[in-house]
């Protein structure tokens, strides 16, 4: 067997004071091979990523590139020696242009002037390679998601990469996106160079994996061939134990009365939403591609964003001017990124779970606060050290769990999820599920957005698919094949009317 | 002074017994430590600089910086910044003295300059807010014309003459101890602290402010009103400057239109000095007093050992370097930046 491109031995990462993060890494990367990393969140994937790219340094260990000690001391550094990183808020500068962002940093120059011809050809070239139709000379903020990703992928390609680490590409691209983004990888895998892959969808690693190496609590459990491993084996070294990956379990009828019904819905983008109900206890999805209008539609449901028409809860008219007229109703939104939106990442576990209740009041006690966030995030099973705690210090899914926990305090009857379990490992999405579909069975409705089709089917009363800003077919999972649903989202083929 | 709205954001950086816990207080509280060491060093190095006379004097000189630096606070935990607040001391500080020399009463004065100072800063705060123009550029824009104007109402000439009944608003001396008394505009200065501190602490409104700082869209997710916020920091900002400038005006008994120049640099070093983040969502009034006071100290060290202000202003911006060093420095050791 040939000499790994990429070698880690051992190696091991603390923060003072007392954080571990990784404690005994291992990993070999072949080239030509697409390797996926899997682990729970905090498993220390990001950490043994920022080490390879030379973000981080080692506290203890060593790493092998093509069989020499390698030690970048900057990311700059791991660059020029061939290893590129793509991060998942991809680090590109939006305001400049394809082909300034291509060669940013290593751009062909003579006495210090740019040689714009050069660099023009240059990352024609790489554009070529990762077959991109774009010019390079579009800003990237023009750019589809998924056109940025495939830029981020060409300025890899400028570097002369022999080992491309890639974080969760998929969490922001749609299914046909996401596909291309396959096909560039498998090209580049041919012409020899090592992709390191993460992601927690399991279908993915399935499609693009040659082999993975799962990590837990910080240690390198094993690596295995991707075609000669079962689904099974693998979640179970991920979480240590054998737990079923989520599936559907069939609820009863759902028979509270209608809760909210939006009649239509209009706003921008081409929004137009018409006929959509959701019963008390009722968990509606609501599935579709990136720019389907998921995301904007529940926005305007919680009074973030203006919109025309006319929607109802408990057959009176709900029209929120701001998301304080929408809390006051008892509606309650998990947003879609709650680093950005959701969570104040340095403030106390307490604070942020009392966020909302405090409109209702004009002092605060600080105690009265901690009793009162207290009950709610231990009926979510919260895992925390101390209520004062920085909720940053959390992993995703107890972040997660603080923000709904929020929307209890406030006692919101009806839920807003959108994507809730991104970013989540396969345990704390399960349970994640559990918790809602525990709050629907006390009565809540629930809507939940989400790209994951799995999720949506097993966790759904009813499932709509949206199509460019309208909903375009209902389906009851129960009834339906999860290819039918899939499907109507990409090709927008409707089963009802409005 | 305020119990510590610092505590409130700040976790410790672990559960530990208490002699782990005091020295995590230190840190937490490290400007205060450093407030104590430059006491230390200022009275060996003058045997004048702790007494009574002194120490007042301290308060008095501090109080026209300290009374902006609070309302600077409310606005740098909005994440926001307010330069205007120099030029807006001396028109407030010319309006009162326009007012009282046209032959209104004292109180009246003060009232309509105290609403004229909140209006302004209302304004700055509701662009900022509503128009979504960084607050820098709109507070900028402040800084010139507020100045413009006070040359305007007098064309550059100071307004003397004034009621004596106005200087007892800032110079009376109000007895602490026996034997210590403070001009009045130290008290009102140390009395604005507590006040800020409890507002900051133990108000939802104070809670408001460092979630919008912290995080402006979660705030506005949980249905908090934001741009209302960011407005009424920027009020309480012109009220201080209002204030401000009303004090000084009555300390000098004049009006004087080119007072207060660059006092907004001292009042944003004060606020960041006293561990204020500039980006928001982490800061205290208790950080501001103590960084107030003691960029005061520095001042008055230089004078009593009788070295000009050439020196203290370079050994300023040096402890300023310094103590903000040793912040970021134990921020990465707790893994916080």
């Amino acid at each position: 067997m040939a000499e790994p491109v990429l070698r880690l031995e051992a190696v091991q990462k603390h923060f003072p004071p007392n954080i571990v993060a990784v404690e005994h890494a291992t990993l070999d990367v072949r080239s030509g091979e697409v390797h996926c990393l899997l682990g729970a969140n905090g498993a220390g994937k990001s950490t043994l990523l920022k080490i390879i790219a030379g973000a981080l340094a080692p506290s203890a260990g060593t790493l092998f590139l093509e069989g020499r000690p390698f030690a970048p001391r900057s990311p700059a550094e791991a660059a020029r020696s061939g290893i590129s990183m793509i991060y998942q808020e991809l680090d590109l500068v939006p305001q400049m242009t394809v082909e300034e962002n291509l060669l940013l940093g290593h751009a062909p120059t003579r006495f210090g002037f740019v040689r714009r011809a050069e660099r023009r050809s240059r990352a024609l070239d790489a554009l070529e390679r990762v077959g991109a139709g774009f010019s390079p000379t579009q800003r990237v903020e023009t750019l589809s998601v998924a056109n940025q990703q495939l830029t981020a992928i060409a300025r890899s390609l400028t570097m002369e990469a022999k080992v491309i680490i890639m974080d969760e590409p998929s969490a922001a691209l749609n299914e046909t996106e996401l596909e291309r983004v396959f096909k560039i990888i498998r090209e580049l895998t041919a012409q020899g160079v090592a992709i390191v892959y993460v992601s927690h969808r399991m279908g993915e690693l399935r499609e693009i994996g040659n082999r993975v190496t799962v990590l837990r609590g910080g240690r390198t459990i094993g690596t295995f061939a991707m075609a000669d491993t079962s689904d099974e084996a693998l979640v179970e070294a991920v979480i240590g134990r054998q737990r079923s990956l989520i599936e559907r379990k069939e609820r009863g009828a759902v028979s509270g009365g209608v809760a909210l019904e939006v009649k239509r819905m209009t706003g921008d983008q081409g929004l137009d939403i018409g006929g959509l109900t959701v019963r008390w206890g009722e968990i509606v999805g609501l599935t579709g591609l990136n720019g389907s209008g998921r995301t904007s539609f529940l926005r305007r449901l919680f009074g973030s964003e203006p919109f025309v028409g006319e929607v109802l809860l408990d057959g009176r008219p709900h029209r929120p001017r701001h998301p304080g007229d929408a809390i006051d109703a008892g509606f309650g939104l998990v947003p879609e990124n709650r680093k950005t939106e959701g969570l104040i990442l340095d403030a106390p576990i307490y604070k942020n779970a009392m966020l909302p209740a405090l409109r209702k009041s004009l002092l605060v006690s600080h105690s009265g606060q901690k009793i009162e966030a207290e009950p709610a995030l231990k009926k979510l099973s919260t895992k925390y050290g101390w209520l004062e705690q920085p909720v940053v210090n959390l992993s995703g899914g107890n972040q997660q769990k603080v923000v709904l926990a929020r929307w209890m305090i406030n006692g919101a009857r009806v839920l807003l999820l959108d994507e809730p379990s991104r970013g989540l490992d396969i345990g704390a999405k399960a349970d994640l599920y559990a918790l809602v579909e525990r709050l629907a069975e006390e009565g809540a409705a629930v809507i939940i957005a989400s790209s994951e089709l799995d999720e949506l089917y097993a966790a759904c009363d009813t499932i709509w698919a949206l199509h460019e800003g309208r909903n375009i077919a209902r389906y009851n999972p129960s009834a339906t094949d999860r290819e039918t649903i899939l499907k109507a989202t990409i090709l927008g083929e409707s089963n009802v009317t409005h | 002074m305020s119990p510590t709205e610092a505590a409130a954001y700040a976790a410790p950086a672990e559960r530990a017994g208490p002699g782990r816990r005091m020295v995590n207080l230190v840190i937490e509280y490290n400007f205060i430590a450093i407030f104590l060491i430059v006491v230390a060093i200022a009275a060996s190095l003058s045997p004048n600089f702790l007494t009574f006379t002194n120490i007042a004097n301290l308060f008095q000189q501090a109080s026209v910086v300290g009374i902006v630096a609070i309302g600077m606070t409310f606005v740098i935990l909005t994440g926001n910044i307010d330069l205007s607040v120099g030029s807006l001391v001396a028109l407030m500080g010319m309006i009162v003295a326009v007012l009282l020399h046209s032959g209104y009463p004292p109180i009246v004065a003060v009232l309509v300059t105290l609403a004229a100072g909140t209006a302004l800063g209302a304004v700055m705060g509701a662009t900022t807010a509503l128009a979504r123009v960084p607050s820098f550029i709109i507070t900028l824009a402040g800084l010139v014309s507020f100045r413009g104007l006070t040359y305007l109402m007098t064309d550059g000439v100071p307004v003397s003459g004034l009621a004596p009944g106005f200087a007892a608003l800032s110079s009376t001396m109000v007895p602490v101890l026996p034997g210590f008394s403070v001009a009045s505009m130290g008290i009102i200065f140390v009395g604005l602290c507590v006040l800020a501190g409890l507002v900051l602490r133990f108000t939802a409104f104070g809670e408001y402010v460092y979630a919008t700082g912290g995080n402006p869209e979660a705030a506005r997710l949980s249905g908090l009103p934001t741009r209302f916020i960011v407005t009424a920091v920027f009020a309480i900002s012109g009220l201080s400057a209002a204030l401000g400038g009303i004090l000084l005006t009555s300390r000098l008994r004049i009006g004087q239109p080119t007072a207060a120049q660059g006092l907004e640099l001292d009042a944003i070093a004060a606020v960041v000095l006293g561990g204020t983040s500039l980006f928001g969502g982490r800061g205290s009034i208790l950080g501001t007093f103590f960084a107030v006071m003691l960029l005061q100290v520095l001042r008055n060290i230089f004078n009593l050992l009788g070295l000009g202000s050439f020196y203290q202003m370079t050994v300023t911006g040096v402890v300023i370097v310094a103590a903000i060093l040793l912040n970021t420095m134990i921020d990465r050791r707790r893994g916080r930046a």
